[in-house]
């Protein structure tokens, strides 16, 4: 019997966007600090291009009441700063950069992050590639 | 646009408007300059998102209730300001919100509230030794021919104590250091718990 029978679908980035356990959340919570500095690599971006931003290039599909206080408190850590910027729209925006600590910061937290994710993806590869494991 | 026709503008308006003025009250806790910030924030994401032809109940539910946005940006500044407070009210709070988080956090809350207990006890009972010195010190207590210790901060059958008068300076020293220390280490813990979740 495959009991334990990976179902494809529980895998894919839609299904991880989900609502999941608090250690997912958790999880998210950390990468999508990353992931927010990661999206001001290239310039200055308000609140919800960069939520923009990240479904376009990760799809990580977020909350969106979760980014406004990690910008809130990646600000007070001057990893970014930010100013209002008067838009086309007719109101004022607030964009956020990255200072040079934040740059810093990025560097080491992307160069953690892909030696913690190897070191997972080994781990991981004999589930993904077993579908079924051996009874 | 079609979303501002002015069949759905008047409601819409107003559940904004609520949105914000409930917002408003959860953040009482932060800074007015800060709090209006974050509101003139969410205004301006709420208003962008709206007019990018989101429906107004879409824009506000995925941005959570009120209640849970503010948590959001409370459960940041408290921890953020206490580790840089010295305040053990302080301090004792964020380990509290940090102890409904995970065992580390119950453990470090546990661990910083013995550390003030036994500190301040050790202070409170060098103020108080010279207004009852055979009540409060460190005694021993000789039976028969077996030399035993029996040792308390409070006893009454005091046989013969240890440190006399020199308990004073001791015990204020030691619960200073024991305070001092506690502190320290609940200030390096929200730190470094800080960290772990950037660098998750």
């Amino acid at each position: 019997m495959a009991r334990n029978k990976l179902e494809p679908d529980s895998l894919s980035s839609e299904a991880l966007s989900s609502r999941g356990g608090p250690w997912e959340a958790q999880l998210r919570k950390g990468a999508l600090e990353m992931a927010a500095l990661a999206a001001l690599w290239n310039g200055r971006l308000y609140g919800l291009e960069i939520i923009r931003f990240l479904e376009q290039h990760s799809q990580l599909v977020l909350a969106e009441g979760t980014i406004y206080p990690i910008l809130n408190r990646l600000k007070t850590e001057a990893m970014l700063t930010s100013e209002w910027v008067e838009a086309d729209a007719g109101h004022p925006r607030k964009y956020y950069s990255l200072t040079d600590a934040g740059r810093q910061r990025l560097r080491l937290m992307a160069t953690a992050w892909v030696d913690f994710a190897r070191g997972v993806d080994n781990l991981l590869q004999p589930v993904l590639t077993n579908q079924e494991p051996t009874q | 646009m079609t979303s501002t026709q002015p069949t759905t503008q008047q409601p819409t308006t107003q559940s904004i408007a609520a949105y914000l003025a409930a917002l408003r009250l959860q953040l009482a806790p932060i800074t007015l300059s800060e709090r209006e910030e974050i509101l003139r924030e969410i205004a301006a994401h709420i208003r962008d998102s709206f007019e990018a032809g989101t429906p107004i109940d879409t824009v506000l539910s995925r941005l959570g209730t009120p209640a849970q946005l503010a948590a959001e940006y409370r459960d940041g500044q408290l921890i953020r300001a206490a580790s840089r407070s010295l305040s053990p009210l302080t301090l004792l709070r964020a380990t509290l919100r940090l102890a409904t988080k995970g065992v580390t956090g119950i453990i470090v809350f546990f661990g910083a509230f013995i550390g003030y207990i036994t500190g301040g006890a050790l202070v409170i009972g060098g103020i108080l030794k010279p207004f009852a010195p055979n009540q409060i010190g460190l005694f021993t207590t000789n039976t028969t021919r077996d030399v035993w210790k029996q040792t308390g901060l409070v006893t009454n059958d005091a046989r013969h104590e240890i440190f006399g008068w020199w308990g004073i300076p001791i015990a204020l020293v030691s619960g200073v250091i024991v305070l001092i220390l506690t502190t320290l280490a609940i200030r390096l813990f929200l730190r470094l718990s800080q960290r772990v979740q950037r660098s998750l």
